[in-house]
């Protein structure tokens, strides 16, 4: 391949790869991000690619390993071309039926269509399955389009457009100020302006200056980083190198965390393929812009997602953040201005450029225009990615979209920020969802996880969960994070194994107040939010743990066991095969029991029972006599 | 110093088991006032110097073998003022730095370049003569120097960052670390053979180094590609990428406990990962970990005895939809029963006996 020189060159480039892709009557996209990798969606694309051929249709149907699709739950996923037909569970066996139907309209291929639980109905094309309608896929559009690896499928749907726009005639602070006008917000978490922190860096004196992805997303419970690196990276690049040409860098870096090692490679092949095409280095276009990317591996630590620590980070030390009396877009890396960004935030950027201001404006709320991507996961019937316009209603989501809780269970809570932010109950459940209002109920943004939680949840496990977390996450350099934590770990663990006294909630109350006020970074500042606002909202919770020694979710394991009802049991033994410690005993009437003193609680029983029998049953631990 | 001058009256004595060598020698010498004495085999250049007493003894290392080695050894005390050089067509590091331990005052690569062989025979003959005249212990000081020297024959391999006498303390501290990796990982092995292991690890570990240019800022990604390869990060790497970088030590255990990405202890043959992120949390990953650390025997965080599996929380895989969910080397799996877990680790466990 050539470089391309010019604009032109570009516009040329891209007519001949549309022409190129629509040569095919059909496409299959088969998604290839990690969750439908899991489900062996690899070997399926092989498998697709391999009949095509044994077919002969190799001219007519084309098979594309895309990004991630979003429907987690039903993967693996596989999508027909143009008339976004989409097929769900897809296993090996399905491929002749799926061939058959595209070629004679003929083949069995209901069962992969979504059942409409309401109707009873199958749905066939994307639009109609109400996970799907309700979005707003702005971001996450292409990904169904296009193979990640490949720079012309970018290309092909409007891919570098943004970037030939700005280059070809607007100066930098004409872009700068587009991106200031759209209001984009930080999709990293604070929903700091985007356009005002480039302002700062842009302004701020000294060369070079840097530009940064921050895609090491250590939140648990939130992959859209991920999915959008695995199936759009060029997106993320475009949007890059935009942002460097409007704050005037010359050299970027990709902070990706290693455990993500396909949003690494894609990453990668996007800037061997960007820089081959002369996107990326010396003269872009033939614009005289020059600008190149690195790819930095993250070891491994939450903290290092913050700005300070990450940029230590990338300079080879340990990744610890430092105070900000001077923000990292003034003095960051090697102190030097250097703006950093989350991979969403970049993302959207190409999108304002080329379909302006005003349209992104149209999308989201007053104060926080635009669309935002949430992992909707946990006791959630439809888990996997969503994307929404700002200001959907919490209820929106979880019920339009998520499809609700499976199982009949009851609906608990909702956590937004990951270990930044915190629970929001039902009550709030109409709280339209943007950067400021998630903040008014004591919770936030964050980058975007949602993680439902049902009856079976238990709040103080779930405070403690985070706060466990936090506490190995501390970095140790603050005495009230490192300290704080810890001794707010003692008290929740103290509750948590029935040991909870009275006096413990004011003072968790008053140690995160402390906490809150005198920690070093936003780590330790908002550390103790998933605790605050569970006891804000589900302070009975904690209360009968101290009180009645009492789990009502049954998952506190100190306060549980398990019993086996003899009444229901039906001496099947899959208890018995499940168990990892032969904890259970065949009595002599035939049925089982729990042998207490060798049970671990690890739930394996009760997973095993089959649910027309439901004879293994959790107790509160005090009833079990000793 | 002039060594024509100083030693006038010295010997070659070329070891040429092939054949091959004596032309090349013979040429690079040509006009130096010293006579070649050839012997076609190690046996025969034993008793040659034995007898001759030579300047200089070239071995022209044609295999490698014990035999070889062992003459370069016996040299030492059946000529003690012979000064051996070995050539050798398959030099690797090791090969040089076993001649180099055996004595060996330098080391050349074959074909040799004539001006190298020739300036090395004059220092070695130089010396030869010293020795003879009975040298003080402060000359002999310099030999170490000289003996290092040769090393740069291997490209800077040896050298960067470490000053030569660092070079020997490192050896002896390496033979030392050879042995407790050896019997840390349960392995028996001979002390050579663990110290070969050992030189291959750091051959690896420059050409992992050289993939970032030695620069210091890439540590973290460095000590990355460490981890991958070796599955943790050995003591004896960990000091010669000190040396290399020039970073001290403490400062890469700095990092190395920081992030959660390194291990400073052996790990197993595969990994068993159980996500212990949110959206597995809530649907039952410390359950999944109870189940799987009873039927492994094992707790998050160890290795088996048999340096077979470790078993590890890990934050967030991001296969939320999964959840709970356990990744077992790089596959994914759904919340594994005991029985379909049990059925995983047993293929692991063939397919290793396969192997
Ligand atoms: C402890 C901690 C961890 C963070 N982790 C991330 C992260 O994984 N990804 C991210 O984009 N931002 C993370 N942030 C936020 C960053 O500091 C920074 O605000 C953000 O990357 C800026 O990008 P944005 O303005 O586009 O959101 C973290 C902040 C803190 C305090």
């Amino acid at each position: 391949m050539t470089r391309l020189e010019t604009h032109d060159d570009l516009k040329k480039f891209r007519d001949g790869v549309v022409a190129q892709r629509n040569s095919k009557a059909t496409w299959l996209a088969v998604c290839a991000g990690t969750g439908c990798r899991a489900y062996g969606a690899d070997k399926l694309a092989e498998a697709l690619e391999e009949e095509v051929k044994k077919r002969g249709l190799e001219n007519k149907i084309g098979v594309r390993w895309t990004g991630c699709h979003g429907f987690c739950e039903k993967g693996p996923l596989v999508v027909i071309q143009p008339s976004d037909i989409c097929y769900q569970g897809v296993q090996i066996k399905d491929i002749p039926a799926i061939l058959d139907k595209i070629c004679t309209g003929k083949g069995d291929v209901e069962k992969l269509c979504y059942l409409d639980e309401g109707s009873g109905k199958r749905l066939e094309k994307l639009d109609e399955i109400p996970f799907y309608k309700f979005q707003k896929r702005i971001v996450l559009e292409h990904n169904v389009l296009i193979d990640a690896s490949e720079i012309s499928d970018y290309i092909a749907v409007g891919g570098y457009s943004a970037l030939s726009k700005v280059l070809s005639g607007m100066k930098p602070e004409a872009v700068l100020n587009e991106v200031k006008k759209a209001n984009l917000r930080g999709r990293g978490g604070g929903g700091f302006p985007a356009g005002r922190k480039w302002e700062t860096t842009r302004n701020a004196p000294g060369e070079p200056k840097y530009v940064i992805v921050n895609a090491d997303e250590g939140d648990p419970g939130a992959y859209m980083d991920r999915s959008i690196l695995e199936g759009n990276p060029h997106a993320v690049l475009e949007g890059l190198i935009i942002g460097a040409y409007a704050i005037g860098a010359s050299e970027g870096f990709i902070y990706v965390r290693q455990e993500y090692p396909l949003a690494r490679n894609h990453a990668q092949k996007a800037i061997d393929q960007a820089r081959e095409y002369g996107l990326l280095g010396e003269d872009i276009l033939g614009s005289r812009f020059s600008f190149d990317v690195t790819i930095h591996r993250g070891a491994g630590a939450f903290v290092s997602g913050e700005s300070s620590a990450l940029m230590s980070a990338i300079e080879g030390h340990v990744g610890e953040p430092r105070p900000k009396y001077i923000r990292t877009s003034e003095k960051g890396l090697w102190n030097k201005p250097s703006c950093l960004n989350n991979v969403e935030t970049w993302a959207n950027v190409p999108h304002i450029i080329t379909k302006g201001v005003e349209w992104f404006c149209g999308m989201g709320t007053k104060g926080s225009p635009g669309t935002k991507i949430f992992s909707l996961v946990g006791k959630v019937k439809n888990t996997g990615l969503v994307e929404v316009p700002m200001g959907m209603t919490l209820r929106d989501i979880v019920y339009k979209i998520g499809g609700g809780i499976p199982g009949g269970k009851k609906f608990k809570a909702v956590q937004t920020g990951g270990p930044s932010g915190g629970v929001i109950p039902e009550s709030l459940m109409d709280l339209p969802v943007d950067f400021d209002e998630l903040s008014n109920v004591g919770s936030m943004m964050g980058s975007g996880g949602l993680i439902v939680m049902d009856e079976h949840t238990c709040m103080v496990d779930t405070a403690r969960y985070y706060t466990r977390f936090l506490a190995n996450e501390s970095c140790g350099k603050c005495v009230p994070c490192r300290e704080g934590m810890r001794q707010m770990l003692n008290i929740l663990n103290r509750i948590a194994s029935g040991e909870g006294r009275e006096e413990d909630l004011p003072l968790i109350e008053e140690l995160a107040e402390f906490m809150e006020a005198a920690s070093l970074c936003a780590l330790g500042q908002s550390a103790p939010f998933p605790v605050a606002s569970t006891l804000k909202y589900f302070r009975e919770e904690y209360e009968e743990h101290i009180r009645e020694k009492r789990c009502r979710a049954g998952v506190c394991q100190d306060l549980i066991a398990y019993e086996i009802d003899h009444a229901k049991c039906k001496a099947c033994g899959l208890c018995q095969k499940a168990c990892p410690t032969d904890a259970i005993d065949k009595s002599e009437d035939k049925v089982f029991t729990v042998v207490q003193e060798k049970c671990i609680k690890c739930g394996a029983c009760f997973s095993a029972c089959p649910d027309k029998f439901s004879a293994v049953i959790k107790v509160p631990a005090f009833t079990i006599k000793k | 110093m002039d060594a024509n001058k100083s030693a006038p009256q010295l010997n070659v004595l070329v070891i040429d088991a092939g054949g091959s060598f004596v032309e090349e020698c013979r040429k690079a010498l040509e006009g130096e006032k010293c006579e070649i004495v050839v012997a076609g085999s190690c046996k025969e250049g034993l008793l040659s110097a034995e007898t001759d007493q030579p300047g200089v003894v070239i071995l022209d290392l044609e295999t490698n073998d014990i035999s070889e080695f062992k003459m370069l050894g016996n040299l030492g005390e059946i000529a003690p003022d012979s000064v051996p050089i070995v050539v050798s067509r398959n030099a690797t590091v090791n090969v040089a730095v076993d001649s180099m331990k055996l004595g060996a005052f330098d080391f050349l690569v074959r074909p040799v370049n004539p001006k190298k062989l020739l300036e090395s025979v004059r220092q070695a003959l130089n010396y030869s003569a010293m020795q003879r005249e009975g040298q003080s212990s402060e000359q002999r000081a310099d030999k170490h120097d000289l003996l290092l020297e040769g090393l740069d024959v291997f490209g800077e391999a040896y050298s960067i960052g470490l000053e030569k006498r660092e070079f020997l303390d490192e050896l002896g501290r390496l033979e030392s670390a050879a042995q407790s990796h050896a019997e840390s990982l349960g392995q028996v092995k001979t002390k050579e053979e663990a110290i070969a292991e050992i030189h291959n690890d750091l051959l690896d570990a420059d050409a992992i180094m050289w993939k970032y240019d030695f620069q210091k800022n890439a540590l973290i990604q460095i000590l990355l590609d460490v981890q991958e390869q070796f599955r943790w990060l050995p003591r004896h790497i960990l000091n010669w990428i000190s040396g290399r970088l020039n970073i001290p030590l403490s400062d890469i255990y700095v990092i190395a406990n920081f992030y959660e990405a390194f291990s400073l202890e052996p790990r197993g043959r595969h990994s068993i990962q159980v996500c212990t992120g949110t959206a597995c949390h809530v649907r039952g990953a410390s359950e999944l970990l109870m189940k799987i650390s009873a039927t492994l025997g094992i707790e998050a965080g160890q290795t088996d005895s048999s340096q077979e599996f470790t078993l590890e929380t890990v934050n967030c895989i991001g296969c939320c939809a999964l959840a709970p969910v356990v990744q077992i080397d790089s596959q994914y799996y759904r919340n594994p029963s005991k029985e379909q877990f049990e059925k995983i680790i047993k293929s692991l466990k063939d397919e290793e006996a396969l192997v």
